[in-house]
């Protein structure tokens, strides 16, 4: 019986615990989108900050980079965001970790930055095959057309030759 | 009469020449680097089997049997647009490693880049996209070890729809990822209009 009343202490304390320090039980940061080609902006985003508590604080850290970021708006899904331009940035990935204006920790999320659009991994080759084809059958036609024309010339001169 | 024999002759030459190029062609067209299957489901790698991920190291060479490649890895950055890097040119034997990304085995995702082909033929990856899920790759690193990894898919994309996010996004895993080019070559921008991305993730 004792014990019971143990355990229901325990629940009810948790409980009450994650009631009263949502920031701590849910802290969530997230950047989106996860990758963006350098130059590009992604938005960060501490979605348990209380707008009410103050700015949100995001430092974000990666190659060559040390920096903070200050939340700007309001995220429409709850939360703090902010933009943030990746002009020269260092290629790579990227760390943001997220202080609430209360000052909790709001958890931490990554992003890279990446190189633009696709890769250049080829010269042509291993292609072009159609223009020889297309060249050679044009060349083949005129031998034909040749083959034909000398053909009727010495029909005719043997005709004239038997007449 | 030696007019007729001039004319015979010129035929005969450009017969066996036609005949020639033709040939060519032929051969040329039916060696057009190999279309991915569309085997398997490109996107976010899936959970494989618990292993340890490596510290960094540089890689130094890849291996990939199923397609009978063993070449060697030098690192590649972007260039003045801020693409990715290839190896040169001239080097077609050669593949290279983002090296802003992670290292092979390394937590995240490893990019290896290199020729589909050069002006001379085929190239290093030229067979990439005859490469099917469960195929392996192997890749050496500089400190000794061999980060090895299973194919799970193997897709094509055009060049201006590809997939940043699934290649060098952020990953929870060891993933791979091996790009060539591929699809069709634009004459005109003297590049292919696809690449060819396989996607594959780490095993013990």
């Amino acid at each position: 019986m004792k014990a019971q009343r143990v355990l229901v202490s325990a629940a009810v304390g948790v409980g009450l615990g994650t009631l009263l320090l949502p920031g701590a039980a849910l802290a969530d940061t997230t950047v989106s989108p996860a990758s963006t080609p350098v130059g590009g902006t992604v938005v960060l985003t501490a979605t348990t900050c209380n707008p009410k508590s103050g700015d949100a604080l995001f430092r974000v850290t990666g190659p060559d980079r040390d920096q903070n970021v200050r939340s700007t708006t309001a995220a429409a899904g709850g939360g703090l965001s902010a933009e943030l331009f990746t002009a020269g940035f260092t290629l790579g990935t990227y760390t943001v970790a997220a202080t609430c204006g209360d000052g909790s920790a709001a958890g931490s999320a990554t992003f890279a930055v990446t190189p633009i659009g696709g890769a250049p991994a080829g010269a042509g080759g291993g292609t072009g095959g159609g223009g020889s084809v297309a060249a050679g059958a044009a060349l083949l036609g005129s031998a034909a057309g040749g083959a034909l024309i000398l053909a009727r010339r010495r029909r005719h001169a043997v005709v004239a030759a038997t007449a | 009469m030696s007019r007729d024999r001039f004319g015979w002759a010129l035929v005969a030459l450009l017969g066996a020449l036609g005949l020639g190029m033709v040939g060519t062609g032929v051969t040329v067209l039916s060696s057009n680097p190999p279309r991915p299957s569309g085997a398997g489901t490109p996107g976010p790698a899936r959970p494989g089997p618990a292993v340890p991920p490596l510290p960094r190291a540089d890689p130094v060479a890849v291996s990939i049997p199923a397609i009978g490649v063993d070449a060697p890895l030098v690192a590649v950055g972007v260039d003045d647009r801020g693409t990715l890097e290839v190896p040169p040119v001239d080097k077609p034997t050669v593949a290279g490693w983002y090296r802003h990304g992670a290292s092979p085995g390394e937590t995240g995702n490893a990019v290896l880049v290199g020729h589909v082909d050069s002006a001379a033929g085929p190239a290093v990856f030229f067979d990439l996209g005859r490469l099917r899920p469960g195929d392996t790759v192997r890749v050496s690193r500089v400190d000794g070890r061999v980060a090895s990894f299973v194919v799970e898919s193997v897709a094509s994309y055009p060049k201006d729809r590809f997939p940043t996010d699934e290649v060098y996004g952020p990953s929870t895993s060891a993933g791979l990822r091996v790009i060539t080019c591929g699809g069709r070559f634009d004459r005109s921008s003297g590049n292919y209009v696809d690449n060819v991305v396989v996607f594959a993730t780490r095993i013990p």
